[in-house]
């Protein structure tokens, strides 16, 4: 196969072909710790076997290709019920922001390691007083005073010292390495990234009880964390930028994998179900079917080259409301599954009630409409 | 027909239905072409066509030959056409006196009707969930420039924030809508279509509705011409609620989910 050649239909009838041939469905283990290792697992499968590499660029070990490829093997995936799509999807905000703001030299080292599997990396973007009003965070990067390297300082390219805390951060407790928004000055521009190692000193995390009982986040507390200059995500003060940019990455492709993971619920509940409310099916599978015309208008844009923008908030709140509108009609339509049986419905349907609050909640998403997409003003 | 071709149509049928409605309308579209156009360019001109019917609040018997074209029959003629709860209706193509909760509409009721082909219906589906969708965007349009312009409490409507977000459902549900028939190829992804458009169509009548007060519980102010085309239309070929029902039960016979939008 050569990736120049490369377009959707031969991707995904080769991969189709050697999915069949090579059985990566998952354990019995369906604890958070067994999910991780399964995504390693199918990260390194699929990574070993070219699959996991094309839509990435050669210069972080990618065989190249359109990125519409990563969204086609994210449905694979999802479709075949082979990862958590929830974390499987992790890298398609994470490796494009390497990409565009780490070093070269960094990226490269760095992104094989977490396409293949190896490791495993998080975004500690939110803090205790910083949701979503989240440019008001206050961990604390200062240039380290008479650092190892050179002089002090960050244009003299010395280490900066970091302090704070962050909140809510997925996956923080297997993570080898942390995307980390930091306060470097005042407002917005103020912001700066950095690409942190877990395992620096000073860093503690501690788990968190999740509400559906899969505890995928943690805290992060950061304590006098010494993280050299060649560290920096872009430049001082380009972690706003940083944080806009990913936002399109997350509305591509990790949206239609979502929205392929969610078919599969409703083909369960058409199986599972003796209750023949059609109204209720029905619209349930036009929230769905909607959300992805939509998202599939966006990844056409994408690929015809268009510079995505607020507009992705439609995708974002037509996603949200469809996947918690599919569970609502799955805890109707199975009275009394997920409330008196430990049935798979509970926890899923519980984790949809995060679907309004992650990446951005429903209401900042109206904000963001009513402000960039009607011209309604400030508010 | 490239973009500017195409921004040219849009701009001269946009002032053709600013200009007339009705009878009047047909006669213009006529002269205009538009017999040639449904027959070589379809996928151009039900879209267009149909949307600004909604945006302009125009109206013409256009569906009849979209139908009639499906059918394989010239334009210009009727059919009938079935609505919602078991009944049927003619939309004639002169402007006579109508019962329709929207007079403008010259729809008839008929005792029965001749079955519509699988084609036909989905054709007619996807022109009238266009159209639903054109009206939808006139009445968000509407209340947008009423919240700007309107002060309460020393303040433009528009910053508030129940406000702005009705304005921001309604412009999802539409763009959602605008998406599903976009994607609408076969008879299943046309009833989506135009399911998600009434739906859409219905969620900007109330919001819009309500944002703009009084005035727009007034005859005087536009609003009520595109709310009343909307519950009409949302009627004519299976309506929202009836569409998205049938949908439920074709995913219950077959027990699967139809993807029916491929990468
Ligand atoms: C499952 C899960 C995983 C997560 N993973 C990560 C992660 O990996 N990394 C990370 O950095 N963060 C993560 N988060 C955090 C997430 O980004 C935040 O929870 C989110 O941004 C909201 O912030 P908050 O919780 O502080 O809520 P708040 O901002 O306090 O909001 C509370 C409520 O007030 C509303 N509200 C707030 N401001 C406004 C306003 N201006 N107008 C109207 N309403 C408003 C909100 O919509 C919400 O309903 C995760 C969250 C969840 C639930």
């Amino acid at each position: 196969m050569s990736s120049t050649h490369m377009n959707v239909a031969d991707f995904r009838s080769g991969l189709r072909t050697w999915l069949d041939r090579n059985d990566l469905s998952p354990g019995p283990d369906h604890s958070l710790d067994g999910q991780v290792a399964q995504l390693a697992r199918v990260r390194r499968a699929l990574f070993d076997a070219g699959w996991m590499r094309y839509g990435w660029p050669p210069d972080v070990q990618g065989l190249g290709g359109p990125a519409v490829l990563r969204a086609v093997l994210g449905e694979e995936v999802a479709e075949r019920g082979l990862a958590e799509p929830g974390i499987y999807s992790m890298v398609e905000v994470l490796v494009p922001t390497l990409i565009s703001y780490a070093p070269p030299a960094l990226a490269r080292t760095m992104v094989p390691r977490l396409l293949s599997g190896r490791e495993q990396w998080c975004q500690g973007f939110s803090e205790p007083g910083s949701g979503s009003d989240l440019a008001s965070l206050t961990t604390r990067a200062v240039p380290r005073e008479g650092g190892t390297s050179h002089s002090s300082g960050a244009e003299s390219g010395g280490d900066w010292v970091i302090t704070g805390q962050k909140v809510w951060t997925s996956l923080a407790q297997y993570a080898a390495r942390c995307v980390l928004l930091t306060r470097t000055g005042p407002g917005h521009g103020g912001i700066t990234a950095f690409f942190v190692d877990m395992d620096t000193p000073g860093i503690t995390v501690r788990p968190l009880r999740t509400m559906h009982g899969v505890d995928e986040f943690a805290e992060v507390f950061l304590d006098d964390v010494v993280v050299p200059a060649d560290r920096m995500l872009g430049r001082p003060g380009d972690g706003w930028q940083l944080a806009m940019d990913l936002l399109p990455h997350e509305r591509s492709t990790c949206f239609w994998h979502r929205i392929a993971h969610l078919f599969t619920r409703l083909d369960r509940l058409l199986d599972e179900t003796g209750d023949p409310d059609d109204d209720a099916l029905g619209a349930a599978y036009l929230a769905l079917h909607t959300a992805r015309a939509r998202s599939h208008a966006t990844q056409r844009r994408l690929a015809e080259g268009a510079v995505l923008g607020p507009e992705t908030s439609v995708d974002k709140v037509l996603l949200a409301t469809a996947e918690q509108r599919l569970f609502d009609t799955a805890r109707d339509l199975l009275p009394g599954v997920l409330e008196l049986t430990d049935s798979p419905w509970r926890e899923e349907y519980l984790y949809s009630r995060a679907a309004t609050i992650y990446g951005g909640t429903a209401e900042i998403q109206r904000n963001i409409i009513a402000r960039r997409l009607l011209g309604l003003g400030k508010d | 027909m490239d973009q500017a071709e195409r921004e040219l149509l849009a701009e001269t049928l946009r002032k053709t239905m600013t200009a007339a409605s009705g009878r009047a309308l047909d006669s213009a579209l006529a002269d205009l072409g538009w017999a040639e156009l449904l027959a070589e360019l379809p996928d151009v001109a039900v879209p267009l066509t149909f949307r600004l019917l909604g945006e302009t609040g125009a109206h013409a018997p256009l569906l009849n030959d979209v139908l009639l074209r499906a059918a394989g029959r010239p334009p210009g003629g009727t059919t009938a056409l079935p609505y919602t709860g078991g009944a049927w209706v003619r939309w004639e193509r002169d402007d006579r006196e109508s019962t329709a909760l929207d007079g403008d509409l010259p729809l008839r009721i008929l005792p029965t009707g001749d079955p519509l082909t699988d084609p036909a219906l989905a054709a007619g589906r996807r022109a009238l969930g266009w159209w639903l969708l054109g009206t939808g965007r006139a009445m968000l349009a509407l209340a947008r420039t009423h919240v700007l312009d309107r002060t309460q409490f020393g303040r433009p409507l528009s910053s508030f924030q129940a406000v702005r977000h009705r304005l921001a459902e309604t412009l999802v549900d539409l763009e959602g809508a605008e998406a599903t028939l976009l994607a609408a190829e076969d008879g299943l992804g046309s009833l989506l279509a135009k399911a998600a458009a009434g739906r859409a169509a219905l969620t900007a009548a109330r919001h819009c509705q309500q944002v703009l007060g009084g005035i727009g519980f007034t005859a005087e102010h536009g609003l009520h011409r595109h709310v009343r085309r909307t519950l009409v239309l949302d009627g004519l070929l299976g309506s929202a609620r009836e569409l998205t029902r049938e949908v439920g039960a074709l995913l219950r016979e077959s027990g699967t989910a139809p993807r029916l939008i491929q990468l």
